[in-house]
């Protein structure tokens, strides 16, 4: 009590346009506290976390930073009011050392001069108050996504931030760097720092934040300390009805067992990533990829997709030995389709209407005689989007416009239409809304039992859990067991994944 | 905690340790490749190691290893400039036309640099508060500053014969060119910017990543359009020094020197995209340029070939930088 008011928000306003993303909100954070704000997407808490960090000017209402009225500009005034944003987009330079980034925004310097010396002992004292260990002379773009972050974090601090923003801030950490990085946020925290904290994932809200606010549709819904809120009651606010659990493991039917296999993989080798990756695969099933970040998942997927030019192992599918592919267009021939981990830059044409997103991996059924037909393009892209009940009034919308989960739902449908005997997904849904991550889950499910064979990838073990039919567990760039039925569960997924990882330290 | 963060940090370095050899010879490759066409050049060419032909490249060349300091930091930002050759050609022509109308040769030396400076300023400013790309914007002014140059002087060349007028570009100190002294001011000033200073620190930064320098609290803008000023203000003293050569300042000069300029940098292995290179690099880029045309015209081989063969090199520089980027 008798502690300040960091941020204080009165009728806080912003609109795109039309569009009216954040409507009058009143919001109080405590300083030194870890405040929370959760909803789904497009509901308006990362457009507000903006506001705040002066990325984004409000439309109207005022902002008060420790009692005084701001009108923050840039990020460069905000940060002169004590505030620093760390957005899921890092804002690292990748081509410059660890030590240049933390420093990058005050270098320390006399008459314009680099002070090195000082820069190198400050940084010292700033890794062991955080009790952090990165080598300074690393190049910042060659360190893991967790210790960007990290880095980042060092920049707020050293430049005495006192309110820090973090948006999504886990959304990319495996769980023992999502544990390290909460362990360095109650250290702040200790430390009189405000933390500001978006988060899609409930549990670790729960965790870690002393008060959760709740968006929804560009409204406050509600502001409350964190032990009045249950998951249940956090869903039902951001959600506005109840949602009965949504990760409900589905009991995988007996029969798949003897489906026929469509793809069996052996002695899969990445050179650097991994090796001796085995895989079987059969028609319906989903077969989960787990393992910590880095663990080779993603460049296995890449691997079968053809997209790893120096892969090199056997492929045995639908029942015929071939060539392991070598490039995606010839994964692509023979059956196998891939949904990138970065749906911006790896999947979508962000600029194309979403329709066209979804046609155009298959434009041959929609010509009439060799020229592209609108009627046709239209009718294909809406039955191939209600497949993951995409709203066809987005059809029309650019596809850079829509929100995530809209995005992940209009990629997917691409595949749809162009209908794969396999499918591989690289974090489906990664940033997207709780409402819409059931709904693709849903969608994979339904698209399985049409016969689709689907490998995933996740980061989210409880999602993995909840909708593989069996997870194959990878580490440190091997297989390490496969694990199905009843013994499937996000524990035996981590015992799996460790076990090797604390053989070979 | 630390124990987690540890583990990342000691799986990192054994790898680090492996590769080290590699950089070091990319890093260098350049030097290697230089002293081996010195290597060439002497062989082929027995008067190639003489102290008289050595400052005769270096003199040769002092504009254009100038222009290339400025279009380095250009560059590093991410940007590009085309209009140096413009900016050249209007330092000549009224630093020429200043000399000629009476003025003295500081004062003509400082206002001709002050308006390079001021063109460059106009590049910056089209380039970060308008927003064009920079290839359309300098492209534009390019022309817009040719043209400009052309009716001021009305197409036609100023000319001088005065002693002190040739002093930039004739006269010598301790043996040496002062237009080879200017030209090791600018480089070892622009390497010392870029590696010591705050504002090196930013240009690096703003070219690594626009949006992370944004959001650290940099003056974005601010510190790429002031890179196209710098590069101007190079160009219209590189300008002044062949006017001085030459006794003559005239409109049409410089036609090459944006791409010859662009050449020398990118073969340097200073990046296109940004955010990576190095006026040392430069300086090696500069003298492999100049030892291979001294090369060439001392074999006599034809100006038609010296273009055929160039433009190759810059395509297998740009084209090495890439693959050597796909394998990191």
């Amino acid at each position: 009590m008798g502690k300040r008011v960091a941020v204080r928000s009165k009728g806080l306003s912003k609109n795109f346009g039309q569009l009216e993303a954040i409507s009058s909100v009143d919001l109080e954070i405590t300083e030194g506290s870890i405040h929370a704000l959760v909803g789904e997407n497009g509901a308006g808490k990362s457009t507000f976390l903006s506001m705040i960090s002066g990325r984004l000017h409000p439309t109207a209402g005022d902002l008060l930073i420790f009692g005084n009225q701001v009108h923050l500009a840039s990020p460069r005034e905000g940060r002169s009011a004590g505030i620093v944003g760390i957005y899921q987009e890092l804002s690292i330079v990748p081509e410059m050392t660890a030590l240049d980034n933390v420093f990058l925004g005050e270098i320390p310097s006399f008459m314009g001069a680099v002070m090195s010396s000082e820069m190198a002992a400050k940084y010292g004292e700033l890794a062991e108050r955080l009790n952090v260990n990165i080598d300074p002379r690393s190049k910042a773009g060659r360190l893991s996504v967790a210790d960007q972050q990290i880095l980042e974090i060092m920049r707020a601090v050293q430049f005495d931030a006192k309110i820090i923003l973090l948006d999504e801030p886990t959304a990319a950490l495996a769980p023992a760097e999502r544990k390290a990085l909460f362990a360095l946020m109650r250290d702040l925290r200790a430390s009189g720092h405000t933390l500001v904290l978006v988060s899609h994932n409930l549990d670790e809200v729960l965790d870690i934040a002393d008060a959760v606010t709740v968006f929804r549709n560009g409204r406050l819904i509600s502001t409350q300390p964190k032990k009045s809120w249950t998951k249940r009651s956090l869903v039902k606010a951001m959600l506005g009805q109840n949602v009965d659990d949504l990760y409900k493991r589905r009991a995988a039917p007996m029969s798949l067992s003897s489906e026929p296999e469509v793809l069996r993989v052996s002695n899969l080798t990445v050179p650097g990533a991994v090796q001796d990756i085995e895989l079987v695969l059969r028609r319906g099933e989903i077969l989960g990829l787990g393992g910590l970040v880095g663990s080779g998942r993603t460049t296995v997927l890449r691997a079968i997709a053809g997209a790893e030019r120096t892969a090199q192992g056997d492929m045995v599918l639908m029942g015929n030995k071939r060539q392991w592919p070598r490039t995606v267009r010839e994964a692509r021939r023979a059956g196998i389709g891939i949904v990138p981990e970065d749906r911006k830059l790896q999947g979508l044409f962000l600029h194309m209407k979403s329709g066209q997103n979804i046609v155009i991996s298959d434009l041959s059924t929609c010509t009439t005689s060799g020229v592209l037909s609108v009627r046709k393009l239209k009718a294909a892209a809406s039955k191939a989007g209600q497949k993951f009940r995409l709203d066809p009034k987005r059809l029309d919308h650019l596809v850079g416009t829509l929100s995530g989960g809209n995005q992940q739902k209009a990629l997917l449908s691409r595949w749809w239409h162009h209908r794969p005997n396999i499918l591989l997904i690289d974090e489906p849904t990664r940033g997207i809304d709780i409402g819409a991550k059931a709904e693709i889950l849903a969608s994979l499910r339904e698209m399985a039992s049409d016969g689709v064979a689907i490998i995933m990838v996740s980061s989210e073990l409880e999602e993995l859990v909840s909708i593989a039919d069996r997870v194959s567990v990878v580490s440190q760039g091997q297989s390490v067991g496969e694990i199905d039925g009843d013994d499937l569960s996000v524990n035996a997924i981590l015992n799996r994944a460790f076990q090797v990882e604390e053989l070979h330290v | 905690m630390s124990d987690t963060l540890h583990k990342s940090t000691v799986t990192i370095a054994p790898k680090k340790l492996h590769q080290l050899g590699l950089p070091i010879l990319k890093r260098y490759t350049l030097a290697i490749t230089l002293v081996l066409l010195v290597c060439v050049s002497q062989y082929l060419y027995s008067g190639f190691l003489t102290p008289s032909n050595i400052v005769n490249i270096f003199a040769q060349n002092a504009p254009l290893g100038i222009i290339a300091v400025g279009m380095t930091l250009v560059m590093i930002t991410g940007g590009f400039d085309l209009s140096v050759g413009s900016v050249f050609a209007i330092g000549a022509t009224l630093y020429t036309s200043l000399v000629v109308g009476g003025m003295g040769l500081l004062e003509a030396f400082l206002l001709t640099t002050l308006v390079g400076v001021a063109a460059g300023s106009l590049n910056g400013a089209l380039v970060t508060r308008l927003d064009v790309n920079p290839f359309v914007a300098t492209l534009g002014t390019m022309s817009v500053f040719t043209g400009a140059a052309l009716i001021y002087s009305n197409s036609q060349p100023y000319m001088t014969s005065s002693a002190s007028f040739t002093l930039l570009g004739r006269g010598s100190l301790a043996g040496l060119p002062y237009s080879i002294w200017i030209l090791a001011a600018f480089m070892l000033a622009g390497q010392l910017i870029l590696s010591l200073s705050v504002y090196g620190r930013q240009i690096y930064a703003v070219g690594g990543n626009t949006e992370a320098a944004r959001l650290a609290g940099l003056r974005v803008a601010v510190v790429r359009g002031s890179t196209y000023a710098i590069c101007s203000g190079c160009a219209a003293v590189a300008g002044m020094i062949m006017a001085s050569r030459l006794d003559l300042g005239q409109a049409d000069m410089g036609r090459n020197m944006a791409l010859d300029s662009i050449a020398v940098v990118v073969i340097g292995g200073t990046s296109l995209s940004g955010g990576r290179g190095a006026v040392w690099q430069t300086a090696i880029g500069l003298m492999l340029v100049a030892v291979l045309t001294n090369l060439l015209d001392s074999l006599a081989v034809s100006a038609n070939y010296q273009l055929l063969i160039k433009g190759t090199i810059v395509v297998a520089a740009v084209a090495l930088d890439a693959i050597s980027r796909r394998h990191t």
